[in-house]
């Protein structure tokens, strides 16, 4: 199965897949657009000791925000593995619980549309797959089948924190 | 763990606390916009982003290896760095255009200032080919003329100061490279056209522009500029002051003079020394009036406090500390000359009463309107203006204030004239200790300050580790400030160098770091390491000597640097410069320019590391000479 | 084989949807004393507000019960289970056979024992029954008094504000959510409140409600009276009781199930009779902060805990390593806060880090033992709340981590760093 990989010392602070992103989310569909609608990224690249790390949803197996979603909004889509509180029947209130669940800190409140939580929604339909993938020139953020990518590469893996919950 | 380490982002206790300070107003000043800019873009810090045409941006990637144009890591980055160069070698030829007109009107009696070194005027002259018996004010004209012309002329005729003031040797080895630069205005104009998308693309000859552009603010924009200031304003002379903001006193109308050009800021001081000035400060409820000094035009001042600058109260601190010097909120007024006045100054002074002048008609910044434009014919009445405009800011002045309690003794004007005069006329006991062993060499640890790798931190600590190791520490710029506000300046200092500087300095009362100056002072380090290499007989490229930008930022600095390697200096860099995408550039610089120049550049953020390296730099330049 | 489950709300229709992705082909049954497909008992103060109307109460989809062939036996109250014949016996009298049951009945709220507690217009706010009673008193209500400062009682105070009445809220405690944050994060939330004109009392207890007086009905008002315990009385028309909820266990009676203060339940979700199982508020399991078997009443321990039931009852074994007790997340007007695990400490052991910037309204505390985070508060700036909620999930050791917990944006950017320092980085 694919999966997103991400490979943070390849990252080179480029903040391109931020934009990317933002474009993907935009009405204009384009980086000049995203900016002027002031579209937020869905994909965080972090700072740490002056290193860039991208940190992005992993799109867990068993995700802590659906099971922390009391609305019903956040669902994990059964059969692209999406995990999105977008396009569902119920809607997203923005009581946070998915942000204190989340053990990646990539779900954000929303900026543009307030008490709404945004998350990476894996651009499900998106021509050309992942925004953020396909804007990578660094090849640190790719879909690659996880198995061959090894666990050490998943999203999930680093921080001794299954994805599951319990 | 504490609660708030967060707070400690400088080396400087008294720049901590005002940081503090501005986070608990909530005003947002450089070091959170720093945070904020986290993380930054690789391509841009590898130098290899091209943004010149409208194709771009390209950047070179493992996917990309070359532009859309064709170009490679190798053309951008050194087309990149010629532009920085060509940068601050227009900012010093304003400098010194600057000056020379202001010698040009004094001459004709039409400035507030005289010539104050006339012995130097007639020597540059001398050695310029003017002749030296004419009347001073003739003189000093006809020097400005010249000067003016050196900057306009072709950029086939070669630079006359080089001709008189560069060392035989260097001439020689630059002649060979084909560098000897011409005007620096055609040598600017003929860099900016070959960086154009695609004329000049083979990045060994960028280079070697970058070399020639650098040469040619060595000569001019830096020894041109500190020479054309000692004659008119006076050449540098022993003397005490303060630096660090437990200076200010809140009672005082205090104007701080922030910049680089110390023109205007000399007539503010001779403004403020009237009758008339502290009349109308009494009668706003102040004690008086203080003019204090920020960054390079407060180093300019403070060197000549004894002859043109008098009155000069104090150094505030350098480039980072400009936003955290008005969120005292006890400054009126703030002049700002030519470079260096960030836009954050405006939000901070806005919080505040304080009021922002530029006083340079090249400087203008968003929401200033106060424009007192310096002209060397109204220089006197717009010194007026500007006290006044402080006085009147001073009434509107709040309540919140907060002064740090720090402030540290500076001793400052050292020179090749104070420190032959404090010699006694030559420099012999100075080499001797050299040769000895007792200094085991000469640093010079200048340039900008920068957050990167820690305010001032960086370089504090440079500075520590090479006098612990017997290297004498000469200063300039706004390196200069961060060791005058740690005390390094001081006689005192000597305590923390090694035994051998120790003795030196307790013997000549001489601190361990000597404060040359502003950042166009390099000029001055470059004019003493020039004697020191025509009296030994040696090429500058063989002293026990090195340079040292430890927190380098802005463009002025890259030519200076540039500059320094030119001059066959080992250059020690903090901040890594966005050269490293490309693989020949940073081969060249870190390693292939040595055996064209002598010099070569050396990147280290460490600052202990760094030390060691220059160390053993110094040590195979001493066996070299055998001593 | 037929697997009943008690209870439509989170455990129930977790536990059911996990069964039926495992088992295709058993019988599924929910029984629940409310007629409503399940819906989100945690978004009826927005209802209350008038945010969002009843349809979007519901967590799944109309077809919920249909697609996932669960027969929903709703709005018949469960009233007790023969261990023995293997039933559950209905109010109606009607009994429903199980193989294996799993009990998920939530809590409900528990009203103090003082004078006035049943009278009309006093409510408690946990069903949607409550919240439509609410509304309809809200109506020609003008003044409403909210007895209790905990999330569900600011909750309804904020709610009802905004459906134009003037609002106080009576606390015993000297801060409002005195169980789930600390004074400081309680001091910045009240303030948020108090500017939107929300009344907070403190330090104050009830005595009980008095009715309209006799003159009052003479004319033909409704007005109540909430009297406080030094002598006070706060004048209204409307009154929500939040003091407190308890494990709905009544159905267990004479079951012989072990109760404590909720239904004992093991690491399987099993309680102490074979084939029967709880999970969400009602079940007691092991609060991975204290370690000790307690109630972890919230929405997300209630979805896991089902899942793990249905799980083990659908005979896949899965062991449940338990969960934070406390967490909670609250935003009233804009300022937006959560608390996860110990936050308030006494005792000896424990390391507190916090930063407080009034100016700007944020908070952040962290509670630490022996290198392992206990709890953690973070007021304002809530990025990254989940990181720090899986490192006290996980007992992390975080020995290596120093101070950097504090520095603004420290989240799982940092461990990935970690991951991957052996690179050399570009």
């Amino acid at each position: 199965m694919k999966g997103f990989v991400i490979y943070p010392e390849r990252c080179n602070g480029c903040l391109t897949c931020t934009l990317a992103c933002a474009a993907a989310h935009s009405s204009s569909g384009d980086i000049i657009g995203a900016m002027l609608e002031k579209v937020q990224s869905r994909i965080k690249i972090i700072a740490v000791d002056g290193f860039p790390v991208p940190v992005k949803c992993g799109h867990c197996e068993e995700p802590a925000c659906v099971d922390a979603c009391m609305s019903g909004a956040m669902r994990k889509d059964p059969a692209t593995g999406i995990v999105s509180n977008e396009g569902n029947e119920q809607s997203c209130v923005g009581c946070w619980m998915c942000i204190m669940a989340c053990p990646y800190g990539v779900i954000s409140q929303g900026r543009e549309v307030p008490r709404t939580a945004v998350k990476c929604d894996g651009c499900k339909g998106r021509k050309g797959g992942p925004a953020c993938v396909e804007a990578c020139h660094n090849g640190a953020l790719v879909l690659e089948d996880l198995e061959k990518a090894g666990e050490s590469r998943q999203i999930s893996q680093y921080m001794k924190i299954p994805a599951k919950t319990g | 763990m504490s609660n708030c380490s967060s707070c400690n982002v400088s080396c400087h206790q008294s720049t901590n606390q005002m940081y503090a300070r501005t986070k608990e107003m909530n005003i947002t000043t450089i070091f959170d916009r720093y945070q904020d800019q986290q993380p930054q873009c690789g391509f841009g810090m590898q130098g290899v982003c091209c943004q010149l045409c409208s194709h771009g941006p390209c950047r070179i990637t493992p996917k990309a290896p070359r532009a859309i144009c064709g170009a490679t890591a190798d053309t951008i980055v050194a087309r990149n760095l010629v532009r920085l160069a060509a940068h601050g070698a227009a900012a010093y030829s304003h400098h010194l255009e600057e000056v020379a007109e202001t010698i040009k009107a004094t001459a004709l009696g039409k400035t507030p200032f005289k010539i104050s070194d006339e012995a130097k005027l007639r020597d540059v002259a001398g050695a310029l080919g003017l002749d030296n018996s004419k009347e001073t004010n003739q003189l000093a004209g006809e020097l400005a003329d010249a000067v003016l012309n050196e900057l306009r002329k072709s950029g086939r005729e070669p630079l006359a100061l080089l001709q008189a003031f560069a060392p035989e040797s260097r001439k020689e080895a630059w002649g060979k490279l084909g560098i000897i630069p011409g005007g620096v205005h055609s040598e600017i104009r003929d860099a900016l056209t070959k960086t154009m998308s695609n004329i000049n693309t083979d990045p060994v000859d960028l280079l070697l522009t970058a070399l020639r552009l650098s040469i040619a603010t060595g000569y001019m924009g830096l020894v041109g500029t500190v020479t054309m200031q000692d004659i008119l304003l006076g050449s540098p002379q022993l003397s005490a002051t303060e630096a660090d903001l437990g200076a200010v006193d809140p009672g005082s109308v205090n104007i701080l003079a922030h910049g680089h050009v110390p023109l205007m800021a000399t007539a503010v001081l001779q403004a403020v020394q009237s009758e008339e000035m502290l009349k109308l400060a009494k009668e706003a409820g102040a004690t008086g009036i203080d003019v204090h000094g920020s960054m390079c035009t407060g180093q300019e001042l403070m060197q000549r406090q004894t002859t043109t600058a008098q009155g000069f109260k104090s150094q505030t601190g350098n480039w980072l500390h400009q936003e955290y010097t008005v969120a005292t909120g006890a400054i009126d007024l703030v002049m700002m000359d030519m470079n260096c006045s960030i836009p954050g100054l405006k939000e901070v002074a806005d919080k505040f009463h304080t009021k922002l002048v530029s006083v340079d008609r090249i400087l203008r910044m968003a929401g200033v309107e106060d424009c007192v434009d310096y002209q060397p014919e109204k220089a006197a009445e717009q010194a007026v203006e500007l006290v006044k405009m402080a006085i009147e800011a001073y009434k509107k002045r709040g309540n919140n204030i907060f002064i740090p309690k720090n402030k540290s003794k500076v001793i400052t004007g050292f020179g090749v004239e104070s420190i032959l005069g404090a010699l006694g006329g030559s420099l012999d006991p100075l080499l001797d200790a050299v040769k000895s062993g007792a200094i085991k060499g000469i640093v010079a640890v200048v340039g900008c300050t920068n957050n990167r790798n820690g305010h001032d931190s960086i370089g504090v600590s440079l500075m520590k580790e090479l006098i612990k190791k017997d290297i004498l520490v000469i200063n300039a710029g706004c390196m200069s400030s961060a060791a005058q506000i740690e005390s390094l300046m001081t006689p005192e200092a000597a305590e923390l160098a090694g035994e051998g500087l120790k003795g030196v300095c307790r013997a000549l009362g001489i601190p361990p770091c000597l404060n040359f100056g502003s950042c166009v002072d390099i000029g001055r380090i470059g004019v003493v390491v020039t004697a020191i290499a025509n009296i030994l007989g040696v090429d500058p490229s063989q002293l026990p000597v090195a340079v040292s930008a430890p927190e380098y930022l802005e463009q002025k600095a890259v030519a200076d640097g540039i500059f320094a390697v030119a001059f066959g200096l080992l250059t020690h860099l903090g901040p890594v410069p966005p050269v490293t995408g490309s693989p020949l550039v940073t081969r060249i610089l870190t390693e292939d320019v040595e055996s064209l120049t002598g010099g070569k550049v050396m990147v280290e953020q460490d600052p202990v590391k760094a030390a060691v390296i220059i160390e053993s730099h110094i040590v195979s330049k001493r066996k070299a000479l055998g001593i | 084989m037929r697997y009943v489950i008690i209870g439509n709300s989170a455990a129930g229709i977790s536990a059911a949807e996990t069964i039926r992705r495992l088992n295709p082909n058993c019988s599924v049954t929910i029984i629940s004393d409310e007629k409503h497909p399940a819906y989100s008992r945690c978004l009826l103060p927005d209802f209350l507000a008038g945010d969002i109307g009843e349809d979007r109460l519901r967590i799944r989809s109309r077809d919920f019960y249909q697609d996932h062939n669960i027969e929903a036996i709703l709005g018949k109250k469960a009233m007790g289970i023969n261990t023995e014949t293997r039933h559950v016996v209905l109010e109606n009298g009607e009994t429903v056979p199980y193989n294996r049951l799993l009990i998920a009945t939530g809590s409900i709220t528990t009203f103090p024992p003082l004078e006035g507690m049943d009278s009309p217009g006093v409510f408690g706010l946990r069903t949607l029954a409550d919240a439509r009673n609410i509304l309809k008193a809200a109506e020609s209500a003008r003044r409403a008094v909210v007895v209790g400062a905990g999330l569900v009682g600011l909750e309804a105070a904020y709610a009802l504000y905004r459906r134009g009445l003037e609002v106080t809220v009576v606390e015993k405690a000297p801060q409002i959510v005195p169980q789930q944050f600390d004074a400081i994060a309680s001091h910045v939330l009240k303030k948020d409140m108090e500017n939107e004109g929300i009344r907070i009392v403190l330090n104050t207890g009830i005595r009980g409600i008095a009715g309209p007086t006799i003159w009052e009905r003479l004319f033909g008002k409704k007005g109540k009276g909430v009297l406080l315990e030094d002598g006070g009385r706060l004048k209204c028309e409307l009154v929500v009781v939040a003091t407190g909820a308890r494990p709905n266990t009544d159905i267990v009676k004479n079951t012989g199930i072990k109760v404590n203060r909720g239904i004992v339940v093991n690491k399987y979700m099993q309680t102490s009779l074979p084939d029967i199982y709880a999970a969400g508020d009602v079940a007691e399991t092991v609060d991975i902060v204290t370690g000790l078997q307690s109630v972890t009443p919230i929405w997300p321990n209630a979805m896991v805990q089902g899942r793990y039931a249905g799980c083990n009852m659908a005979g896949r074994e899965r062991k449940y390593g338990g969960l934070i007790g406390m967490q909670n997340t609250v935003e009233f007007r804009e300022v937006p806060a959560i608390a996860v695990g110990l936050t308030q400490v006494n005792a000896d052991g424990y390391q507190v880090l916090s930063h407080y910037r009034p100016e700007n309204n944020t908070y952040k505390k962290l509670v630490f033992k022996d290198n392992i985070l206990k709890g953690a508060v973070l007021v304002g700036d809530i990025a990254n709340a989940g990181v720090f909620s899986a490192l006290i999930r996980n007992r992390t050791d975080i020995s290596q981590i120093g101070d950097r917990f504090m520095e603004e944006g420290f989240g799982y950017g940092n461990f990935l760093r970690k991951a991957v320092r052996g690179f050399s980085a570009i």
